[in-house]
């Protein structure tokens, strides 16, 4: 059949009328041509004429059920007209019979020789022909389940029967998930609502799975010696059924431990090698065959940690003799390790010591198994719980240490990532940092440790240090011509980089740069033992020099020469590879050397165009990550960060650049923080991005702006600067009108420009800086440009106090009339835009500013006036006269926040003086000072409708056309904060995670200043102020609600609602992330919501517990219910799970068809759900899919 | 987790394909990610030398085996280096079942063979046999290991 078939098919594609998938629609039509073309002497099947039609006709009229998920489009093309062809000119010769040809066909064919199939020519019918083309399709359809029963049962030709098991195992595993909409993309033809149309009788898999369950059942406990390979393949095909089905899984369980309990026990100790080798008796090999399939079984099904015969099972499995069952079992149980590596430890028990089965894996030639055990060693000899048996610890670790020896990179850099303490994605940084410490202590103790617990081959080993070994292997590696393995390594270094910068997060820099002497004493109290032996190396090294020096020299020596080959590596074609090298020199910078080199060689990398965007912007959420775990180096990564600006302005994310810049400029730090705006803005003094201007710059500072594309692109950062700017001058500068320092009255008193802006800079010359900048863009930018510069000025008008405010003032009316700009700017560029009557064309937008600005004066004025009145006849003010000011007060509160974000209870429109009569006001009224306002997150809401309203319209259309790459479109719509929190955590880098920050720092601390001012930085100082007094509880038993009805034109919440779940009805974008923080005095769920949209982390009890905060409880209560917008608040709405749901990452919930699930709230077409008891996994509460769960309302 | 084994041929059009635990919606970017990453970079490398690519968390190790190409992705405990056994298992298993360096032809020829010995390699998502003649024993349904 080969030759005609495949000549055929290529003819075939060609005439084929259907729709070619679009995965292959762009080569496919050429190929196939160039094909047909070869193809054309040898087509001779008479009837693809007719059966093409035919099949044109059936699909398009069945166009509308064609949307599933078909995986082998092209080659389900291809391959099912060779078929149609064979079968029928098989069909001619033996049943004279000639149908129109499809699916369903094939699976009549089936039908028809499984009734047959005691014949050989069914038999050879069957394995070379309708089979292999059936497997063509994702999915079997069930109607085929019956014949292939009947196959099963009656069948005797090997082959035949693996096809069968094949084919049940695919009915089995198919989910029913044919009703989920693909998001998006081609329409795929339908063949399984084809096969139902065509194939006889409506099967449907709730028919056929019990039958098929019960058959393969059968077969899987039959115990006869000579069925024990179907045996085998039946207890494989089981396992394909979806872990959701109760009934079938809890089979499989007791199929697999009765298997176990029979032959499970290894009766002698497995000999040295005997691994997978042939030979022995046909007893022993039948009994090791089924302790392999019933292993290999036991890895399928879902992890039954408290369960002892599940471990127990899964422990004898080390002991047995093929190699694949010792890899299951070593996988099983360093999965269970992590759950519970106490009970995992007891019952390894001797296995471990010398001569034990798990020694014997050192010399097993199965890296996944080697991988495996580095990993269980790890977990079991950091858990705390084994605290109390340092013995079996050190067994484990010894073993750990051996494996970084392993031939294999692979199971070596497992060894290596464990003990710098990276085994998932969820370690703290003290664990990191304890990762790193091992590493570099090991310096010390592995000089003994060999005679101490190793076997035989280890003694003959020259005792290494730990770090020594890591770097001689590393460098090795780097080496190596094979890209995976270089990709590795570099993915190492960057690791070590990780668990490095961790150790000097928590101040342990001393371990690389600092002294033995200091090491021992540390080390005194942990291996006391170890130290007598590990003194004259020590010793040798420390003498002499001073004992910084010693430890400097080695490793930091050590470390210099590893990223010397690392650097190198920069050189390799794969831009991956490359990437990788690049996220590991940015983790191994450290803050206090230069980086020059890593700029330059950034620099230089980024001017090759074979970087795709999404790799660049990993990059850049790797500085991002790199910043979250060592804040000092905000200034150096900004500056980094500002090369991928300058140099691929097309490529990257303006969003996440923003955010960069924002993390980075709170992180610096008081000190830091004019600096980290310096460096922010110089984006903003980058030239303008013409063609003629590429040249003469230094090589960073160039901007590649050569094609317009990159040109726009650039002026998209220009814009997002010039908001940033305005958004973060004030927190930046520290100046805020609420708290000037100015005292009250003598704003006024400086009218003259000149000196107003003397003072302005000398008083602060941060914000006169960024002042200046503005004013400079508010000119001279292209007009985007100018209107977010002339907003960013209002905004910080509106938010500093005087002179600024004056100043910009000023500025606003020279801008608004126009004319004076010469004056102003010198960088007067024109841009070839007619200025027009109105100067700067800016009038129209200035104006409503202006008056803003205007009234808040005029109020000010009528103010003072009233108060020398009333001074001067020495009246006390009326009610009525406070109530007037209050209204005015609260009127111009709300015009300034039209504009930007103000926090309400603070701000003071009328100015300072205004101060004590607003607050007789609100004390005889019994008006709460602080409102919902006061909140971050509806700042930033704020912001984020200035920012979205404006500049980013623009960006986030052009944005697409950049970014070729197709994760673009899964990642462009993705918020930049969601990004990078995707970044931090999904890649695993080891940032302070925020979760973690939580529970290790309950206090104000740096981390929470970040979490806070990432929302909304101008809140900085606000912060201690309103947690501690405005809404302590005794304030919110006064208030209640009142003052939320000044608001509710706006619709701000009101902090001190009971009933938090109220808000979730909140109209407004900016109220939805507010109300999670209304209820709650502590800054971190704020900062969670509306990063990370879902709130997981909050929502296990263990949280609650070290949140140590009385109202953490009450707190979460409304964090929970916050974000549904859709879901009604009040009362909780229940569903009922449609389908099974596997969860695909930390923070999804798996769910069981029928499951009832409470809907906390929806984000992004997600549920946020709990269930009524934990599931497998243990997991109560997730995030699981929209259209997986019914709604039903009201409780159940 | 092994999350997907492709194979496709020169053109791009995908061969096989099988995913684990990617959802439906997930599938398609993937599909034209691979298939897109092995045309930019597949134009002149040698049989069986392995590139490598990645994307977050996730690795892919890719190939070239005469007319076809293979890719596979992975996560967790299957990263860029646990992916190259993986693939260099799946490359001679599949020389093994065409007998030589597959042509597009022998490669469809022996598609069934080929999706049995997938079978047995990656099962539900996880590195199952790696031994050649331990394949060819599974797809035959005679048992692992012979007496």
């Amino acid at each position: 059949m080969a030759d005609s078939s495949g000549t055929t098919l290529m003819d075939l594609i060609t005439a084929d009328p259907a729709p070619v998938p679009a995965a292959a629609s762009s080569s496919s039509s050429s190929s196939a041509s160039s094909m047909t073309a070869a193809a054309s002497p040898s087509a001779t099947h008479p009837q693809h004429v007719s059966t093409k039609t035919t099949l044109g006709e059936k699909k398009s009229k069945r166009a509308a059920l064609m949307q599933i998920q078909n995986d082998t489009i092209s080659v389900a093309k291809a391959a099912l007209n060779p078929v149609r062809t064979n079968i029928i000119s098989h069909q001619k010769q033996k049943q004279k019979q000639k149908k129109p040809v499809s699916y369903a066909q094939l699976a009549r064919s089936i039908h028809e020789l499984a009734a047959t199939s005691d014949q050989k020519s069914s038999q050879k019918q069957l394995v070379h022909h309708v089979f292999p083309k059936l497997a063509v399709y994702n999915s079997v359809d069930p109607s085929l389940a019956p014949s292939l029963l009947m196959l099963d049962q009656q069948c005797e030709d090997r082959m035949v029967l693996r096809y069968v098991y094949y084919y049940l195992a695919r009915i089995l595993a198919d989910t029913g998930s044919q009703g989920l909409n693909p998001g998006g993309g081609i329409p795929t033809p339908n063949w399984d609502a084809l096969a139902d149309i065509d194939a006889v009788g409506g099967v449907t898999r709730a028919d056929v799975v019990p039958r098929i369950v019960n058959q393969l059942t059968t077969e899987a406990t039959n115990t006869d010696v000579e069925f024990h390979a179907r045996r085998l393949q039946a207890l494989k095909a089981l396992t394909y059924s979806p872990s959701s089905n109760i009934e079938i899984l809890s089979k499989l369980y007791e199929i697999v431990f009765g298997i176990l309990d029979k032959v499970g026990d290894v009766p002698q100790k497995r000999k040295k090698g005997i691994f997978g080798a042939k030979g022995g008796d046909k007893e022993s090999i039948i009994r090791s065959n089924l302790q392999y399939g019933a292993l290999s079984a036991l890895r399928r099904l879902p992890l039954d940690p408290g369960n002892p015969s599940f471990l127990h099972h899964a422990v004898q499995g080390i002991s047995f003799p093929d190699p694949v069952a010792v890899r299951h079992s070593l996988e099983i149980i360093s999965d269970l390790a992590i759950r519970d590596p106490y009970a995992v430890a007891m019952a390894l028990g001797k296995l471990v010591a010398p001569g034990g089965a798990l020694l014997d894996v050192l010399h097993l030639h199965d890296v996944l198994a080697r991988v495996s055990l580095a990993r269980l060693c790890h977990t079991i000899s950091t858990a705390r719980s084994l605290d109390e048996r340092p013995d079996i610890k050190s067994q484990f670790n010894s073993v750990l240490y051996q494996l970084l020896l392993d031939p294999s990179e692979r199971v070596c850099f497992e060894a290596i990532l464990c003990i710098l303490g990276k085994h998932d994605n969820t370690e703290k940084t003290e664990e990191r940092a304890a990762g790193w410490y091992r590493l570099t202590r090991e310096i010390l103790k592995l000089p003994e440790a060999p005679s101490n617990s190793k076997d035989k081959s280890q003694k003959t080993r020259r005792p290494q240090p730990l770090i020594k070994l890591v770097m001689r292997r590393l460098e090795s590696s780097f080496r190596s011509f094979s890209r995976p393995v270089l990709h590795a390594a570099a993915r190492i270094v960057q690791e070590m980089g990780r668990s490095r910068a961790a150790a000097h997060a928590l101040g342990l820099q001393d371990l690389d740069e600092g002294a033995y002497g200091n090491q021992y004493d540390a080390v005194d109290s942990l291996d006391s033992d170890m130290n007598d032996s590990s003194h004259p190396e020590g010793i040798r090294r420390t003498t002499g020099v001073s004992n910084a020096a010693g430890g400097k020299d080695t490793i930091a020596g050590m470390l210099a020469s590893l990223m010397e080959v690392v650097r190198t590596t920069v050189a390799c074609e794969c831009v991956y590879v490359r990437a990788m090298v690049i996220k590991g020199l940015i983790w191994m910078q450290s803050p206090h050397e230069s980086f020059d080199e890593l700029k330059s060689i950034i620099a230089s990398e980024l001017s090759d165009p074979a970087w795709p965007a999404t790799l660049l912007n990993d990059v850049l959420l790797t500085l991002h990550a790199r910043f979250k775990a060592t804040p000092d180096m905000a200034v150096t990564l900004l500056e980094l960060a500002r090369i991928f600006a300058t140099k691929v302005p097309g490529k990257i994310d303006a969003d996440v650049l923003q955010l960069l810049w924002k993390t980075c400029l709170v992180g610096a730090g008081p000190d830091g923080k004019h600096t980290a705006l310096e460096a922010v803005t110089i984006v903003l003094d980058l030239p303008p991005p013409q063609p003629e201007s590429m040249s003469g710059f230094t090589s960073v500072d160039r901007v590649s702006a050569s094609d317009p594309k990159s040109a726009l692109a650039l002026q998209r950062l220009v814009q997002a600067a010039v908001w940033f700017l305005g958004e973060n001058a004030n927190y930046a500068a520290s100046e805020y009108a609420w708290e000037s320092a100015t005292p009250p009255g003598t704003a006024l008193m400086m009218l003259d420009a000149d000196k107003m802006v003397a003072a302005a800079s000398s008083r602060n010359p941060t914000l006169a800086g960024a002042l200046t900048r503005l004013q400079r863009c508010a000119f001279s930018g292209s007009w985007e440009v100018r209107i977010i510069a002339a907003q960013a000025l209002t905004t910080v008008a509106i938010r500093s106090g005087e002179p600024f405010r004056l100043q910009i003032y000023e500025f606003l009316h020279a801008l608004a009339q126009g004319g004076v700009q010469s004056q102003l700017s010198e960088m007067h560029l024109s841009n070839g835009e007619d200025q027009g009557a109105s100067g700067t064309g800016l009038g129209v937008l200035i104006t409503p500013m202006i008056k803003v600005l205007d009234e808040m004066y005029t109020a000010q004025d009528d103010l003072s006036k009233e108060i020398r009145n009333h001074d001067n006849a020495n009246k006390e003010w009326k009610d009525e006269e406070l109530k007037k000011l209050y209204e005015t007060h609260e009127r111009l509160l709300d015009l300034v926040s039209l504009f930007c974000y103000v926090p309400r209870a603070k701000y003071l429109p009328l100015g300072p003086i205004s101060a004590k009569l607003i607050d007789i006001y609100r004390t005889r009224h019994n008006i709460s000072a602080s409102t919902g306002l006061s909140d971050p997150a509806v700042s930033t809401g704020i912001s984020d409708l200035v920012y979205e309203s404006k500049p980013a319209a623009a960006e986030s259309d052009t944005l697409d056309d950049d970014l070729v790459n197709v994760w673009a479109a899964n990642l462009g719509d993705v918020p930049a904060v969601n990004r990078v929190n995707e970044f931090l955590a999904g890649a695993g880098t080891d940032a302070p995670d925020v979760d973690e920050n939580i529970i290790s720092r309950p206090s104000v601390s740096y981390d929470d200043m970040w979490a806070k001012t990432l929302l909304e930085s101008t809140e900085m100082e606000e912060d201690d102020v309103r947690s501690s007094g405005s809404s302590s509880p005794e304030s919110t038993g006064s208030v209640e609600t009142s003052i939320s009805s000044h608001f509710g034109g706006m619709n701000y919440p009101s902090l001190f609602s009971s009933r938090p779940t109220t808000y979730g009805g909140a109209s407004q974008p900016s109220e939805r992330s507010g109300g999670s923080r209304v209820n709650n005095p502590s800054m971190y769920e704020g900062y969670g919501s509306s990063i990370r949209e879902e709130p997981p982390p909050y929502t296990s009890p263990e949280r609650y517990d070290s949140f140590e905060n009385p109202l953490a409880g009450h707190g979460s209560h409304s964090f929970q219910s916050q974000d549904d917008d859709r879901v009604s608040s009040g009362n909780p709405q229940f569903g009922t799970a449609l389908y099974d749901f596997t969860a695909g990452g930390d923070d999804e919930l798996s769910l069981t068809t029928g499951e009832e699930v409470e809907i906390e709230y929806e984000v992004d077409g997600w549920f946020y759900v709990k269930k009524k008891r934990p599931g497998r996994d243990g997991k109560m509460a997730g995030l699981v899919p929209v259209l997986y769960v019914s709604q039903s309302s009201g409780s159940t | 987790m092994i999350l997907a084994v492709l194979f496709a041929n020169s053109e791009g059009n995908i061969l096989v394909e099988r995913f684990n635990g990617v959802p439906a919606e997930e599938r398609l970017h993937w599909r034209s990610f691979l298939v897109k990453l092995g045309a930019e970079n597949l134009k002149g490398v040698k049989n069986e030398e392995l590139l490598v690519a990645s994307h977050k968390s996730v690795y892919i190790v890719y190939t070239v085996l005469g007319d076809v190409s293979v890719y596979v992705v992975g996560k967790d405990e299957y990263d860029e280096l646990a992916l190259a056994e993986v693939i260099f298992v799946i490359t001679s298993a599949v020389k093994d079942v065409c007998g030589k360096l597959p042509t597009e032809r022998l490669f469809l020829d022996k598609y069934g063979r080929i999706c049995l010995t997938l079978d047995e390699i990656i099962w539900t998502g996880y590195l199952e046999s790696t031994d050649k003649d331990r394949i060819r024993r599974l797809v035959r349904l005679k048992p692992p290991t012979e007496f």
